[in-house]
């Protein structure tokens, strides 16, 4: 140890490695600063609007305004999704409010082949049906290899999707810039979680209003919503 | 103390550099997660915790590789330090205003999935991280240890292990 200070250190080395070290740095977060911008060059899913933060738009002259940015992979979006889906289907189906799907894909690239998908079902004029298969089918656990191709495809199929277009949107992940601006809106807008609503673009209580049938149709009445 | 000392040392890089490490390469998989956990602690104007948010998880894997392999540990351990004494000082805030929010230090950041506040989970991961300053302020009161390349060529016979 006494002699420790007095050592020779070996200065082509050491500046290497430093060299080396703050390399990876910079690179890794220009690559990650760059990724991470909004695409401007991309093909956009039916009836999604950019104004309304890339996200799929039903009712779009409806009023009010009802924003959801989930998951497809996120257990809360799923328990979420079974206690309310059946009411937000009737208010799309209705038409008493504009509602805003925003598929967001931050729980990792199983995420990004879902939200691909179900706007590849949206094409076909069926995103709400496959919105409830893929809740009805997610895996246990993130990423776990169980959303391929394949899977989401043949998932359609329960659904009455088929046909070559929609399976190649599902392969060629047609969407996957559109998957990329809607995680920068988001971000932009600060969501942090997922299931987020927003009613008229503000947030719903998260303590109470979101597990709550009866809680959740009330904030949605007292937005506007008949 | 003296024997003991530069283990004492290379525990505290591996320590140090690990968790660093870990957090590090656990975020960089999914950089949209890393900048909404920034963003829920309300410290910064969104732009710029997304920017954070990016970039943190590589300044973290670089002290890591500093501090693992032992080069310029003096002022790699005074940058995990500084690290360290910003994480804690983020948790505090976050606990004192009550936002309701994971720490997302190892990825899994963003809101908690109850909405509450849990106190015990603050009160652990500012403990771990002032037991992770004392061990950045111990490197860098105490530099020189087993296996660190600053003094390569005096540790060569033990480099190789």
């Amino acid at each position: 140890m006494a002699t420790s200070n007095s050592g020779k250190p070996d200065k082509g080395l050491r500046a290497t490695v430093i060299g080396m070290v703050t390399f990876v740095v910079i690179v890794g977060i220009g690559f990650t600063l760059i990724s991470n911008h909004s695409k401007s060059v991309l093909k956009l899913p039916a009836t999604v609007s950019k104004a309304d933060g890339y996200g799929i738009v039903f009712n779009p002259t409806a009023k009010p305004v009802i924003d959801i940015w989930e998951d497809f992979q996120c257990p809360v979006c799923q328990r979420f999704e079974a206690i309310n889906s059946t009411y937000i289907n009737q208010v799309v189906a209705a038409g008493t409010a504009k509602v805003v799907f925003h598929p967001m894909s931050f729980i990792g690239q199983e995420s990004v082949l879902a939200a691909n998908a179900a706007a590849c079902a949206n094409d076909q004029g069926k995103f709400l049906a496959y919105h409830t298969l893929l809740y009805q089918n997610q895996s246990p656990t993130e990423n776990s290899g169980k959303f391929t191709s394949d899977f989401l495809t043949k998932l359609g199929g329960a659904g009455g999707i088929s046909g070559s277009k929609f399976s190649g949107c599902i392969s060629n992940l047609s969407y996957q810039n559109w998957t990329k601006n809607i995680e920068v809106d988001a971000a932009s807008k600060n969501i942090n979680s997922t299931p987020t609503i927003f009613v008229n673009g503000k947030e719903i209580d998260r303590k109470t209003q979101y597990m709550d049938p009866v809680a959740f149709q009330a904030v949605l009445t007292a937005g506007g919503v008949k | 103390m003296k024997k003991v000392q530069p283990w004492l040392t290379l525990l505290a890089r591996l320590v140090l550099g690990g968790t660093l490490l870990a957090a590090g390469l656990l975020k960089i998989k999914n950089p949209s997660e890393a900048a909404a956990s920034v963003r829920v602690y309300k410290m910064l104007p969104v732009v710029i915790a997304n920017i954070l948010g990016y970039g943190l998880p590589w300044v973290e894997i670089g002290i890591a590789l500093l501090l693992i392999v032992g080069v310029a540990l003096k002022k790699s351990a005074l940058a995990g330090g500084i690290l360290m004494a910003m994480f804690i000082i983020a948790i505090s805030q976050a606990w004192a205003r009550g936002l309701p929010i994971n720490c997302g230090c190892f990825g899994n950041g963003g809101v908690t999935a109850d909405g509450k506040v849990h106190a015990l989970t603050y009160f652990t991961e500012i403990v771990r991280d002032i037991g992770l300053l004392v061990l950045a302020g111990f490197l860098y009161r105490f530099p020189h240890g087993k296996l660190g390349l600053d003094k390569f060529e005096l540790e060569e016979n033990d480099g190789n292990k």
